[in-house]
Parts: C-alpha cells; sequence; structure tokens
C-alpha cells in the first residue's frame, strides 16, 4: 500500500485497490464457476490473446497458463499442483506455474471450454502445457485450432499471424453460437488503445525520483487494462484515476511511504508470488525501491488500426509479438531483453538490475552474458538469481535477499 | 550383442561419426570447399549443397564439459546446446565457414545469440525460423523463410543458387534417405544384421560429410548386411522416442543388457529420413517447405502434431515387432518432457510397455540407468 503525506493520495489507493478487486469479480476469469454452471460457452486460449474480441463478442475466456496462477498458487495450493505434476512424470524441469496447469488440467479442475485456440507462444513450456490440453482425452470432442506465431517481427510476418487469427472468427462463430460484430469489436479497440496509452504514461511517470509507487501497481495496471476488464470503459476510468493521482505524487515529490529511497533497481521477470516476504524488507533494510516488473513495463504498445478487420488483426499480431511482455522479450532474440532492461536502467535511473532468471524461463536462462555484457557497458550493477518466482521452496525469499544483500553490498550501493 | 559387421565402410562410417572434425571435411576444405553448420533437422540441407557447401549437422561428440558454454548458459539449460557451444568454444568448429540456428526450441535458438558475441568467429551467422504449427497456411510461412535463407547466402557466398540446383540437391538427398530407409528395413528382420549401437554411427555420419561419397559408401554396406547373418539372441525389440541418438549410449545401454534396439523416432534418426521430399513441382523450395512442415513425423516442438507423432510410433511398433519402448529425452526439454506425459497415455491404452529415462547429454549416474534399463528389459523380454 502507498502512502502519502496527505489523506486524498492514500485514500485514492485504497479505493483503487477496491474497485480493482471489484474490477477483477465481475471478470470472465473470475466468473468461471458461474459459466460453467449455466453452460456458457467459454474458450480456454494462450496467455498474451488478445482479449478485445473475446470482450467485443461478450465470450468468456480464461488464459491456460493463468489458471496456475489463479487455481493454484493464489489459492495456496501451489506446492501440491507442483508436487502432484510430479506424479504425471513429466519433465521436473517445467516452469512450476505450468506444471500447476498442467496438473490442475489432468485432474479435471479445469473448466470444459467450448473450443480451445492456441498459439504457439512464448515459451517452450506454455507451448508444451497447450498441446497437453489440446490432446487431454476427456475434452477430445472440443474443436480446437493451434495458430502459428512467428518469430520474425517484419510486416509480413505480422500479417501472417493476424490472418490466421482472423480465420479463427468464423470457427469460434461456430464452437460458442456468439456472433462477431465488426463495429463493436472497433469499439472495444478503440477503448483499449486509451487503456494501452494510460498503461504507458502511468509507467512513464516512474521515472520520478523518488519513486511515486511501487513495482506492483504496474502489474495491477496490466491486469486491470489486459486480463480483468480490456476494452471495457471502467477500465480506462480506473487507469485515468491511477494516474492522476500518481501524477500528483509526481508532482508534490513524494515517495513511498515510510520508505527513504536510496537504491533504485527493477525486477525484470513476472513479480514473485512471495514478493511480500521480499520486497518490503529490501525496502526497510536498504531502501531499495522496485520500480519495475516484467508485466509493468510496457514497451509501447502499438495502437490497434481499426479502419478495417485486417488492420485490426494486423495490429493484435503486433501487439502480441512486439508489445506484450515476455512473448516480446522472450520470443525474440536475447537483445530485446537487453534492451529494454537498459531502457529501463537509463531512464528510470536504476542503481542495479536484477534479473530473477525464473528456473522455467530456459531462454532468458540463456541470455545472462548477452544482457550481462550490456550493463558492463552502461556501468549498472546486475545480478542474476536463478530463482522460482512461483515455488518459494526452490529458492526461499530469505536465500533471496541474502543474494540480493550481498549484491547490493558489493556493488557499493549501501551504506548511503 | 554380436551381428558379426566386419566392414570397412562400417568403420569409416564409425570414424566420422566418433568425431567431429573428419577426413572428409578436412579434404573437402583442402580443395578449397566451404562447410555449413546447422543447427536442428528442419533445416535444409538441400539449400546448402545446391550453393556448393558442404552441409555438417552440428553436434557435441566428443565434449566432455561445458565449462566455458556455461559463461553464456545457465546449468538450468538443456546440455545438448551448452555442450555442442562448448565444442565450438574450444574450437572445433573452426573448420565452419557458416552456421544456422534454427528457432527450434528456447535453449537451443539462444545458440544463435551468445556465438554472436563470443570470441568465435563465424562469418555468415544465421537465423532461420520456421513455422511451429503444422497446416498449409503455414507451408507459405516457412517457404518465405527458405526464401530469405537462399538469398542471404547468395550475397554472402556470392553465389547463385537455382531451382535445377535444389532440384539435384533434393534428388541426392532423397536418395540418401531412401538407402537409410533400406537400412532401417534390414532391422525388421527377426534376426537383424545391424544393431541399433551400429545403426547410430551410419546415421550420424550421413550430416558429415560429402552425400554422394556416402550414399556410395551405404550402397556397399549395405550389400555387405545382405550377407550377414544377424542373430536371434536378445530378449526384447526396443523403440527410442525423443531426443538425441547422436551417440550410441543409449543404444549400448540396451544392447549391452540383450536387449536390441530395432527402431526409433529420434533427431537423428527415422525422423530424418522416413519421408523423401518431393521431387516435381513448380518449385523445389516449395517442396522442401512441405516436406518439414507437412510430411515429416515432427520433433515434440511441432504443435498440433502430437497425433500423428504418436501414430507413427505406433504405426512402427506394429511394423518393426518392437516389445518396448524407451522414452529419452534430455533434461529441462519441455517440449519432449510433455510431449512424454501424453505418449505414456497412448502406450498404455496400446497395452505397450515403456521406460521414460531423463538425461543429460553426457549422463551422470550410469549405473542408475543400467539399472532400470535392464529391470525392463527382464520385465518384457524375460531373462537371457
Amino acid at each position: 500500500m502507498n502512502g502519502a503525506k496527505n489523506d486524498a493520495s492514500v485514500d485514492a489507493y485504497t479505493q483503487l485497490k477496491t474497485d480493482f478487486a471489484a474490477i477483477t469479480a465481475k471478470s470472465f476469469q473470475a466468473r468461471l464457476n458461474e459459466f460453467v454452471e449455466n453452460k456458457t460457452p467459454i474458450i480456454a486460449c494462450t496467455d498474451d490473446f488478445f482479449p478485445e474480441l473475446f470482450t467485443a463478442m461478450e465470450l468468456p475466456f480464461y488464459f491456460s497458463v493463468r489458471q496456475g496462477l489463479e487455481g493454484a498458487f493464489h489459492t495456496g495450493k501451489g506446492p501440491e499442483a507442483v508436487d502432484g505434476y510430479s506424479e504425471l512424470g513429466g519433465s521436473s524441469s517445467l516452469c512450476s506455474l505450468q506444471k500447476a496447469a498442467a496438473y490442475l488440467l489432468v485432474k479435471g479442475k479445469l473448466p470444459k471450454p467450448a473450443a480451445i485456440v492456441m498459439t504457439s507462444t512464448s515459451c517452450d513450456a506454455q507451448t508444451a502445457v497447450n498441446e497437453l490440453m489440446s490432446n487431454y482425452k476427456p475434452w477430445a470432442a472440443v474443436p480446437r485450432v493451434s495458430v502459428d506465431a512467428s518469430f520474425e517481427k517484419d510486416e509480413a510476418s505480422m500479417a501472417y499471424l493476424g490472418r490466421q487469427w482472423m480465420d479463427c472468427i468464423p470457427f469460434i462463430e461456430k464452437a460458442t453460437g456468439r456472433k462477431f460484430d465488426l463495429d463493436r469489436l472497433k469499439e472495444v479497440c478503440e477503448e483499449s488503445n486509451k487503456q494501452c496509452g494510460l498503461m504507458f504514461d502511468f509507467q512513464e511517470l516512474r521515472r520520478a525520483v523518488p519513486s511515486p509507487v511501487r513495482a506492483d501497481w504496474g502489474f495491477i495496471a496490466y491486469m486491470t487494462g489486459r486480463w480483468a476488464a480490456c476494452g471495457r470503459p471502467e477500465a480506462t476510468e480506473w487507469l485515468q484515476r491511477l494516474y492522476d493521482v500518481t501524477a500528483q505524487r509526481v508532482k508534490d515529490g513524494l515517495g513511498i511511504e515510510g520508505v527513504k529511497e536510496k537504491i533504485r533497481y527493477a525486477w525484470f521477470d513476472i513479480l514473485p508470488c512471495w514478493s511480500d516476504k521480499l520486497f518490503p524488507r529490501l525496502e526497510q533494510a536498504f531502501g531499495a525501491v522496485n520500480l519495475m516488473d516484467l508485466y509493468g513495463y510496457n514497451a509501447p504498445w502499438p495502437v490497434i488500426d481499426t479502419s478495417s478487420l485486417e488492420s485490426i488483426f494486423t495490429s493484435f499480431a503486433k501487439r502480441f509479438l512486439i508489445g506484450n511482455p515476455m512473448t516480446r522479450q522472450i520470443f525474440s532474440l536475447s537483445s530485446v531483453y537487453g534492451n529494454d532492461a537498459v531502457h529501463i536502467a537509463r531512464n528510470f535511473k536504476c542503481d542495479a538490475m536484477i534479473m530473477p532468471s525464473h528456473v522455467g524461463h530456459k531462454d532468458g536462462a540463456a541470455s545472462h552474458r548477452v544482457v550481462k555484457d550490456m550493463f558492463r557497458q552502461i556501468g549498472v550493477p546486475f545480478l542474476v538469481l536463478g530463482c522460482d518466482v512461483f515455488d518459494e521452496r526452490y529458492m526461499s525469499p530469505d536465500v533471496v535477499f541474502d543474494k540480493i544483500s550481498t549484491f547490493f553490498e558489493t556493488a557499493g550501493l549501501t551504506g548511503r | 550383442m554380436q551381428s558379426g559387421l566386419n566392414s570397412e565402410v562400417f568403420d569409416k562410417f564409425a570414424r566420422i561419426a566418433g568425431a567431429i572434425n573428419n577426413s572428409e571435411v578436412e579434404n573437402w576444405k583442402k580443395q578449397g570447399g566451404k562447410v555449413m553448420g546447422y543447427f536442428c533437422s528442419f533445416i535444409p540441407e538441400e539449400i546448402f549443397i545446391a550453393a556448393g557447401l558442404l552441409p555438417f549437422r552440428m553436434r557435441a561428440t566428443g565434449s566432455c564439459g561445458t565449462d566455458q558454454a556455461d559463461v553464456y548458459f545457465s546449468s538450468n539449460n538443456c546440455s545438448f546446446p551448452r555442450h555442442c557451444f562448448n565444442q565450438a568454444l574450444v574450437g572445433k568448429y573452426d573448420f565452419l565457414d557458416g552456421l544456422v540456428v534454427g528457432t527450434s526450441c528456447d535453449n537451443l535458438r539462444r545458440i544463435y545469440d551468445n556465438w554472436k558475441i563470443s570470441s568465435v568467429k563465424t562469418s555468415f551467422l544465421y537465423m532461420m525460423d520456421r513455422a511451429r504449427t503444422s497446416g498449409e497456411p503455414m507451408v507459405e510461412y516457412t517457404l518465405s523463410e527458405l526464401r530469405k535463407l537462399k538469398a542471404g547466402m547468395e550475397a554472402h557466398f556470392k553465389v547463385t543458387i537455382t531451382d535445377e540446383g535444389l532440384w539435384q540437391a533434393i534428388r541426392l538427398t532423397n536418395a540418401t534417405r531412401r538407402l537409410q530407409q533400406q537400412l532401417y528395413e534390414l532391422r525388421k528382420a527377426d534376426s537383424p544384421p545391424i544393431t541399433g549401437a551400429e545403426t547410430v554411427p551410419i546415421m550420424v555420419s550421413s550430416f558429415s560429410m560429402p552425400k554422394e561419397k556416402y550414399n556410395a559408401g551405404l550402397t556397399t554396406l549395405l550389400g555387405e548386411l545382405r550377407g550377414v547373418a544377424g542373430s536371434k539372441a536378445y530378449r526384447a525389440r526396443i523403440m527410442i522416442v525423443g531426443t538425441g541418438q547422436d551417440d550410441t549410449f543409449l543404444c549400448d545401454l540396451v544392447e549391452n543388457q540383450g536387449g536390441l534396439v530395432v527402431m526409433d523416432q529420434a533427431c537423428w534418426g527415422a525422423r530424418t529420413m522416413c519421408r523423401t521430399i518431393a521431387e516435381t513441382g513448380a518449385d523445389p523450395l516449395q517442396a522442401i517447405a512441405r516436406h518439414h512442415t507437412l510430411d515429416v513425423p515432427f520433433c515434440a516442438k511441432m504443435n498440433a502434431a502430437f497425433q500423428k507423432r504418436a501414430q507413427f510410433v505406433l504405426d512402427m511398433i506394429k511394423a518393426y515387432r518392437v516389445s518396448g519402448v524407451i522414452i529419452e529425452h534430455f533434461v529441462s526439454c519441455e517440449p519432449w518432457g510433455v510431449d512424454s506425459v501424453m505418449l505414456k497415455q497412448r502406450l498404455d491404452e496400446a497395452k505397450v510397455p515403456y521406460l521414460q529415462l531423463v538425461r543429460d547429454y553426457i549422463p551422470s549416474q550410469i549405473g542408475q540407468m543400467t539399472t532400470r534399463v535392464g529391470a525392463f528389459l527382464e520385465m518384457i523380454g524375460g531373462v537371457l
């Protein structure tokens, strides 16, 4: 919780949190049980899929991988799901979030969808679990389509991906009985453009010294604008309020309440499920403030061009491939990850960069040297952890704290 | 078990497979030829051959460790790319004039990024994408990538890759595939004249020497094998499914304990040769794109292809009278790791016994693996 010198700011953030909870409670994700009971058709799809279409069609959906989070780690059942996955005899090195999603699937705890749309997305782990879902025997009769996302990022490749998604519309209509309306999609896209603009503007506020908010607000903004209420006016209004109250804090020169900011760093991966056991300690021990996580980082989102159906879907492809966090960094050359991290370090005045290198992120693990070299060139201390951002049993928060402490000390950042 | 194989050709293949650089590569280079290294079986050798280059499929043969590679990679990464890269860092791949890295898995594609910043100087370093899903629209995407690769090679190596050159290369590599198919046919017999451990170097060497010479050698060898009396003294017929297999480790593990490896669905084996590329059509690159996007049994990295992969395994189990399957993959291989979950379910339904082995490129716990394989063979084949 961020505090402020004045009550208005405190109240505003409290209200934002309350409203975020309310927005999330109304989201498709939160109401899956209701849809199952009412036999409302649901789409299962890949994470990072464009939610604009589902908002326009009022079509409930869930991301396969997000189930591992919502259904396991956020309910305290993460370790049980991870350990349960081992019964399946799959790869022990699989990301624990994917293990949880896979476990929930084979235990029949995921809602049976009316259709499955899988895109060959960011990482091997996610793609592999998508395959598991697509071949899950109890769902053998569920119609499914597999979309190919290109590693290339040129215009032709964007059009290639966009066309495949566009071709999914009749498939989705047939599988769910929902009708597609281009005008409605345009409305939603235009709202989504505003939301992504606000997410980016909010991010830019965090260049301020001291940082007006903690990193988790970036993730919360992402969840609101992309997951919970993409293209819905209530999310736009929420993001505007977040921007306004934070802009005021920047104007007033306010930092995070109770924290005398001495070290600015970024945690360039997913925020851990055990964040509360780490970041507050770093704040108190060192005045170290986390400015940004991967989902709070908005490389500018490509604007959705709503001039035609084709341009909309090509824009979706651009967002997916070069805008969306994780996909942008993972499904590309190491230099993209490195350049994004360097951009944050330089423009957000980071004293240090922490690369959590989540154990499931094999591509990231293989990018250390590339990124380290970049940081050596700009003279910003850089730490690679190798933790598990979901399952704290892999590397406890205490050990992570010790590693970061030593890193800060070695880099001469403490004692300021 | 022994098959009675005593062949100079085989010995040559074994020497070539047993090291990275070899006499054929050396001769090629001495004559002014250039060598193109590549990762993954979906990278088309045909383009390299049509450009007058010698294709060399990258492997980690002879690697003893990953000390140098681990400055770039993490121990969390798959050991195969780490060992391959380490071999490059210690100079074993200094003969390469180019390297094409396919965007296959998360671990392996990072070889491109790390090679670029490393001390290994390779004048042509290229990353090639391809469709990761099987289907007609994907053929066009893979084709566009092949065209870019061709253009890149023409510009760098100052060559022209003609359609006729590509068709010739396709006919050449198809001749290789057909010869290898004949080799595999011999393994269907009750008393195959060749073991799994002997098949591996024959397959691996095909990616490490000029195809014309390889084809001539394999033709001779096939003639020799037809005169070899194999042995029935094995206790189980095994199929290996998964990654790896650029060395004989797993086959040795099976065959030193009385099993016989008769078939595989592996990166260096049947997957590369069980289908041929169309030799007619308007566009040879399209024929190649179709082959790699629609026809081959695919590795686990290919989406929406599990059913096809699994059916291939089941068909081969029948055709080769396989009594048990060993599913193997490297640690940190997510595609095969999750694929194995699904494959095991299919094998359970088909009542086919299986054993899953997860290992590093240089396996540790050899004793444990030996025991597990031995117990598996005893379970399915009885005591020898």
